[in-house]
């Protein structure tokens, strides 16, 4: 009787230790992915000859100057702007196209649709970055470089596979009585698709919302390669350019870093369940 | 009769307007280029207008030799393999761990852990980029952590050595233990050590000893300068880091998520029968994620083939194009200097050619585990 109290103790004691190494292990990453966060925005506040005294003291007088010069620098005045209009019409279109082209999909009969959906599902794997050189001389070929135009088409084109799995199965899901029905009522296809699937569908574009607003705020690789002129770059375009010469120029390119990493910090503490959500949905399949 | 056939064209003309717009679009930005790269790579053209420009046609696959036979291809190659093992044998299991610590309760707080750990995958890569490579760079906080640590310890030794001897004192005891831990570098300043540390010392009679700790440090303690990123023989590694630091969230998250949709029940009443922790993980857990698990990896290896933003912004490929991974291969050979579009589209067309693969791969593991479950 006393062994088997003595080992229980023993059990207790041991998991006692492995939950303290658990959370040490843990902590460790924790504390790896927010310092480094926290120590950008901090050294935002000094001057570049300050932070090259001490990098790690808290800042003596916080300054707002790195910011007003970088903000000048990088002109994000232009950039911002940009930024909002690639991200919400790629994710508008991507969501609208997706239901629309998920609900033929998922309701209304044709041979094509195996054979056009499954060409879909071989875009998630293929990942548009690939095929920057090709897409780069494409879009000079059909004269729409340096447009916006030509970022939009290929955010949506790039945002279509995955949006359109998950609209068609998701769509797949609701009965098809509820279309049936309204058939018999004599609505069209397109009425049922504005007034009943996408009604029905809030759920699924809400993933897809969350999915591509952070994907195309992010974009960097592709629309490198699309605009050169500064007025149609978006906001990691203007933030790269703090990297070549500035770069030792730390108090500029630190605000430069922060004044692109804020938006989207905000954006995941505010709808951070959603975005999970979406990340769990959008890798599921291969 | 005829009202059926009204009806069934009716919804062949809306099933057409309603897929062209989004199929006409994923061709124009996942086909065409497919197409495009295919010409472009056993072609001579060199830029310019494609069409009513200089005249340019096939001229064989001379640019798929040179690129295999170009060892910086390999080294690029080599490098997105580095990736695929760091998600492999690091971000794959370690997010694992920690969505199986969390989702068997072994730490408090779930939403902490999730929301604090997946933050680096919603920062831009160009952020991310830049940010590490100020924190490994010879100014970053790594160097002045570790050259304050260096002269803290020294400064504790000098001061033991001070202590010892009951204060200020310069005794050639006092000197040669100095001259002692300054070591071998320390002691090849002079020419002549004890006499002239001696002098040197001496200046200091009747200061504050911190002050003479600073001196000494000042003079002895070599600094030292963690120029990662510029060693060509370990600038991989830091790459290599963040690129754990930045996506084993995303694994935790994904493996969470799969976690959580298993019945719990069942392992309820697997407890009930006995089974302890590791059998609940060998018997249940694993194999209701076996589908989730080889489909990240497949996500993992297709990731870093395009991975291109991070180490573009963090390394640009260098030092001596040792961080260079096939996309940023890819991307100089069209942009950098004058550019070699057959070669850069022979590289695409490579890439798109191991993505087919990885979905062939992926079909073939799907039949087998039968891994639909969502």
């Amino acid at each position: 009787m006393s062994e088997a109290i003595r080992e229980s103790r023993l059990k207790k004691t041991l998991s006692t230790l492995g939950r303290g190494a658990v959370y040490i292990v843990m902590g460790l990453f924790a504390f790896m992915t927010l310092y480094p966060i926290f120590w950008l925005i901090m050294n935002s506040f000094k001057t570049t000859r300050e932070f090259q005294v001490s990098q790690l003291a808290l800042p003596r007088a916080a300054t707002l100057q790195n910011y007003v010069e970088a903000w000048k620098m990088g002109e994000f005045g232009l950039l911002f702007p940009n930024s909002i209009i690639y991200t919400l019409g790629a994710t508008a279109g991507i969501i609208f196209l997706s239901l629309m082209a998920g609900f033929a999909f998922a309701k209304l009969k044709s041979k094509a649709t195996k054979p056009i959906y499954n060409s879909f599902i071989i875009g998630i794997l293929l990942t548009t970055q690939t095929l920057m050189i090709p897409l780069f001389l494409e879009v000079n070929l059909l004269g729409i470089y340096n447009t916006r135009l030509a970022v939009l088409l290929v955010y949506i084109g790039a945002g279509l596979p995955i949006g359109i799995y998950l609209s068609t199965e998701y769509i797949k899901a609701i009965p098809s009585a509820v279309v049936e029905s309204a058939r018999i009522d004599g609505a069209g296809f397109f009425k049922i698709l504005l007034k009943i699937i996408i009604p029905m569908s809030v759920p699924v574009a809400t993933t897809l919302a969350m999915l591509n607003i952070t994907n195309t705020w992010n974009e960097f690789a592709l629309i490198n390669i699309l605009v050169s002129k500064t007025e149609l770059k978006s906001l990691p375009l203007g933030i790269y350019k703090f990297s070549g010469s500035l770069s030792t120029d730390y108090g500029k390119q630190f605000a430069a870093l922060t004044i692109g990493m804020v938006p989207m910090l905000v954006f995941y503490v505010i709808f951070r369940k959603q975005i999970t959500k979406g990340v769990a949905a959008g890798a599921i399949k291969g | 009769m005829a009202s059926t056939n009204r009806a069934h064209r009716e919804e062949g003309r809306a099933y057409w307007a309603m897929v062209t717009p989004a199929f006409a679009l994923y061709l124009l930005v996942m086909a065409f280029p497919i197409v495009l790269s295919v010409i472009l790579s056993v072609s001579n053209y060199s830029g310019g207008r494609m069409f009513g420009g200089e005249r340019w046609g096939f001229v064989g696959f001379g640019a798929y030799v040179r690129v295999f036979t170009d060892p910086w291809f390999w080294n690029a190659l080599k490098n997105n393999l580095y990736i695929v093992l760091v998600s492999l044998f690091g971000q794959l299991p370690l997010g694992f761990i920690f969505a199986y610590f969390i989702y068997a309760k072994i730490v408090k707080a779930p939403g902490f852990w999730q929301g604090v750990l997946y933050v680096p995958n919603i920062i831009s890569v160009i952020v991310v980029g830049l940010l590490w490579q100020t924190i490994f760079s010879p100014h970053g906080p790594i160097g002045e952590i570790v050259n304050h640590v260096r002269v803290g310890n020294f400064q504790a030794q000098l001061k033991s050595i001070f202590d010892a001897a009951g204060g200020f004192s310069l005794s050639d005891d006092v000197i040669n233990k100095i001259l002692h831990l300054a070591g071998p570098a320390g002691r090849s300043m002079f020419s002549d050590p004890v006499p002239e540390l001696r002098d040197l010392l001496s200046s200091y009679q009747g200061q504050p000893m911190n002050d003479v700790y600073a001196a000494l440090s000042n003079l002895f303690v070599q600094k030292w300068s963690p120029a990662f990123l510029t060693k060509p023989d370990v600038a991989m590694l830091p790459v290599l880091f963040v690129i754990l630091w930045m996506y084993t969230g995303m694994y935790l998250i994904l493996f969470l998520a799969n976690m959580q949709k298993i019945d719990g029940q069942i392992i309820e009443s697997a407890r009930i029968d006995g089974a302890n922790e590791s059998q609940v993980m060998r018997f249940i857990i694993l194999p209701a994620l076996s589908g989730t698990i080889v489909n990240s990896a497949i996500l993992a290896i297709s990731g870093s083939l395009s991975s291109f933003a991070l180490i573009f912004a963090m390394t640009g490929g260098g030092p001596s194009r040792v961080t260079e991974i096939l996309s940023i291969y890819m991307y100089n050979n069209a942009f950098l200097g004058r550019p070699n579009f057959p070669l850069a589209n022979a590289i695409s067309l490579i890439m798109v050619l191991i993505s087919f693969a990885l979905i062939a791969l992926t079909k073939v593991v799907e039949k087998r585990y039968g891994g639909k479950e969502d």
